[in-house]
């Protein structure tokens, strides 16, 4: 192991927000130990060394810039609008971490003033956010919100001056080159095609009529579990998308469908891929997948 | 002198404009928040399924609150249509607890981060991270997420049921992170059982409570706090049985009496994006110290008649209503009979037009969804959270619930401390 560097100067801003960012990674249970390795110059909740009208009138620099919530220019923190704070504390920071889909692609905020609302870097797919040109200094964590473990992998990297791969919207590959799908436990279900029947029940896909869209989004939600324990498709509800800048899109918890074929296909298999095994699992009936898991609870 | 204070450390920012004699002592209190997202608006001309995922995004500490109210919303414009729907026991109680647990943190991350730390700073202490607290509550959300998936932001309860089927694994994890976390709120928050927290409630004694909350009460006690944050006296709690108490008198709630006032807001010349939510015209307290009061709870009614709604009993109120849902969470989830359905389908909400109103108690009071849906579209959404109604921004002849209990305190930061007592939550009370 590499030895212990100095403590990480660390500011969390936040845009406009619901604080779900800042919930989420108040559940981080090995919190203590991160915060042996950070120093919040400025957290909205924790204890720290600035209060929000100090940091203000400081503008400290800062190893990390955390930043939680939409982007509107307009928008003011203390009295100072974002279009300054932000791109202040961005000049004087070595790293950058769009926190949340809020921040990295404008999120549910956004739609409320579509014109004027968007993420740090990215405005849903386009790179036309206020920190474009400094693109290379920010990692983006998306999700509605970002689980804690990704924002303390990418503090760790950060500390310990590790290279982060990442995608075509700066979100870590080691956390979003995985589907939502992967590790799903409804995946052979998904693999011979047998649909859940309705909401409620332990059996089947949900990615034909109830909406799931984790075969298209990326996100390491089945890998590194929600509170230590589960996820939206463990407890059996679909998958929002919440990692895509199309978040939130539309009709949330009903799949759109073409010819009874689900129109949108998992990430990289061409459709006639997808039909041709598609109709060969479903010509088989495998019984073992058509009954209750588990016959009753008594 | 005025002075315009911004408190921190809430959810979100808030401004108290305060007017101050020689003294320093607090003669006016004008409550504003300046943040606003427009949550109503990006709702209407959506699917109204769509809600059960953007309604918790209204807040990060209390988005399950949201999430359990739309649903309710839903299930009642459904009824509304006159299309009958079905939820089992099991869902239900489901519902509830994850919904407790959702208070349970909130109530935990209040004491802790908010009245220890600000109690204990004008006390001239250190602040620390609140480490302890944090994991406590990181473990109630994960006994949440057993059913919900996750905390925050779940969209597990649908109209007809809840998306999980449980088995009696999640059920028994879930009861020993309960029994951890009760262990937590006897050994740290209290310093000793339930059973002597109430007799300590009743005797008056809670002062020499050994635990943390008897720490903060401590510390308003030396500040000169403890007995002043006095206010109205009105409680309403609606979400579930409807009750209204004024003058110590408890009748029955109606929700036609319900009403929202901008007169404070930008929109109309004023200083704030809250709107101010009314009972009968007045200004109402809800929250924990309502509910105890209307469901005459020992301990904290004990307390009422010697302190009055003072800032003794709100910081009481919150603390007892931890323990006693940790006892309601323990008996749903060891009734829970699992061999009942998750989830009765309804018919396609493409098939409902009607208005649907949806109420119920949220960590700070009442919370109520409204909703006109036309073929399964949203027509209008309007959401009344709780901290309209204790943070509203009154007139010096109809002064808000915090308003009043600023007024009069012997200086701004004490003003302050009395604000904190009431739990502030700046994006709620904006959305």
């Amino acid at each position: 192991m590499p030895s212990n560097p100095a403590k990480l100067r660390v500011i969390w801003l936040q845009g406009i927000t619901c604080n779900g960012n800042t919930h989420s990674f108040l559940n981080d249970p090995s919190l203590g130990t991160l915060l042996d390795s950070v120093e919040f110059l400025h957290h909205p909740l924790l204890p720290c060394t600035f209060t929000l009208q100090q940091l203000v009138k400081k503008l400290p620099k800062s190893d990390i810039l955390i930043f939680e919530g939409a982007y509107s220019a307009s928008f003011e923190r203390a009295g100072m609008a974002m279009e300054s704070l932000l791109m202040t504390l961005a000049l004087k920071t070595k790293h950058i971490i769009s926190m949340g889909s809020c921040a990295s692609f404008g999120g549910i905020f956004k739609e409320n003033d579509p014109e004027h609302i968007s993420g740090i870097v990215f405005d849903k797919e386009n790179d036309s956010g206020p920190l474009r040109d400094m693109r290379k200094k920010v990692i983006t964590l998306s999700g509605c919100p970002a689980h804690p473990k990704w924002l303390s992998f990418t503090i760790d990297m950060i500390r310990f001056d590790k290279p982060i791969a990442v995608d075509e919207y700066r979100r870590p590959k080691e956390l979003y080159a995985y589907l939502v799908h992967n590790g799903c436990l409804r995946n052979e279900y998904f693999e011979w095609k047998v649909d859940s029947e309705h909401f409620g029940t332990k059996e089947g896909c949900l990615f034909y009529a109830q909406g799931c869209q984790g075969p298209f989004t990326h996100g390491s939600c089945n890998k590194i579990l929600w509170n230590e324990v589960s996820s939206k498709t463990r407890s059996g509800t679909p998958c929002v998308g919440c990692t895509e800048p199309t978040f939130p899109k539309r009709e949330l918890f009903t799949t759109k469908t073409y010819m009874s074929i689900p129109s949108e296909m998992p990430i990289g298999i061409p459709k006639r891929s997808y039909l041709a095994l598609a109709g060969a699992a479903k010509s088989f009936h495998i019984k073992r997948l058509e009954e209750r898991l588990i016959d009753d609870h008594t | 002198m005025i002075t315009h204070e911004l408190i921190e450390r809430i959810e979100g920012e808030a401004v108290l404009d305060f007017q101050t004699d020689k003294s320093g002592a607090v003669q006016d209190a004008a409550i504003r928040f300046l943040h606003f997202r427009g949550m109503e608006a990006i709702l209407e001309g959506r699917n109204a399924l769509d809600a059960l995922v953007i309604t918790p995004r209204v807040c990060g500490i209390c988005g399950h609150s949201h999430l359990i109210a739309t649903v309710k919303m839903i299930e009642d414009a459904y009824r509304n249509a006159g299309v009958a729907i079905r939820i089992s026991d099991k869902a239900t109680a489901i519902r509830q607890i994850t919904l407790s647990c959702e208070l349970i943190q909130n109530h935990i991350k209040w004491l802790y981060l908010v009245m220890l730390h600000e109690s204990g700073k004008m006390m001239g202490e250190e602040p620390t991270v609140a480490l302890k607290a944090l994991y406590v509550s990181s473990q109630v959300n994960q006994l949440c997420a057993l059913f919900s998936g996750q905390w925050p932001h779940s969209s597990y309860a649908l109209p007809g049921g809840v998306s999980c089927d449980p088995t009696h694994i999640e059920v028994m994890q879930a009861l020993k992170i309960l029994s951890d976390v009760e262990r937590f709120i006897e050994d740290e928050v209290l310093g000793c059982t339930p059973e002597v927290f109430e007799q300590a409630m009743r005797d008056n004694e809670v002062l020499s409570l050994s635990g943390d909350f008897g720490t903060v009460l401590r510390n308003f006690e030396r500040l000169k706090v403890l007995d002043t944050g006095k206010s109205h006296g009105r409680f309403l709690v609606l979400g579930d049985k409807s009750v209204a108490m004024a003058n110590g008198i408890r009748n029955s709630a109606d929700f036609a009496l319900v009403s929202e006032d901008d007169s404070q807001t930008f929109e109309h010349g004023g200083k704030t994006y809250a709107k101010n939510a009314l009972y009968n015209g007045e200004f109402y307290e809800g929250g924990p110290l309502a509910r105890a009061l209307v469901q005459e709870r020992t301990g904290i009614t004990d307390l009422y008649r010697t302190y009055g709604d003072s800032a003794i009993i709100r910081l009481s109120a919150r603390v007892a209503e931890m323990v006693s849902l940790c006892a309601q969470v323990r008996q749903l989830l060891t009734s829970l009979d699992l061999s009942q359905p998750s989830f009765i389908p309804p018919p396609a909400i493409e098939s409902i037009s009607a208005e649907g109103i949806g109420i119920i108690e949220a960590p700070r009071g009442s919370l109520i969804h409204r909703a006109t849906i036309e073929k399964g579209k949203i027509v209008s959404y309007s959401i009344i959270t709780p901290t309209q109604w204790n943070l509203g921004n009154g007139t010096a002849s109809n002064l808000g619930i915090a308003q009043k209990a600023m007024i009069g305190a012997e200086s701004i930061a004490k003003a302050s401390l009395i604000f904190r007592t009431f739990d502030v939550c700046s994006v709620c009370t904006t959305h």
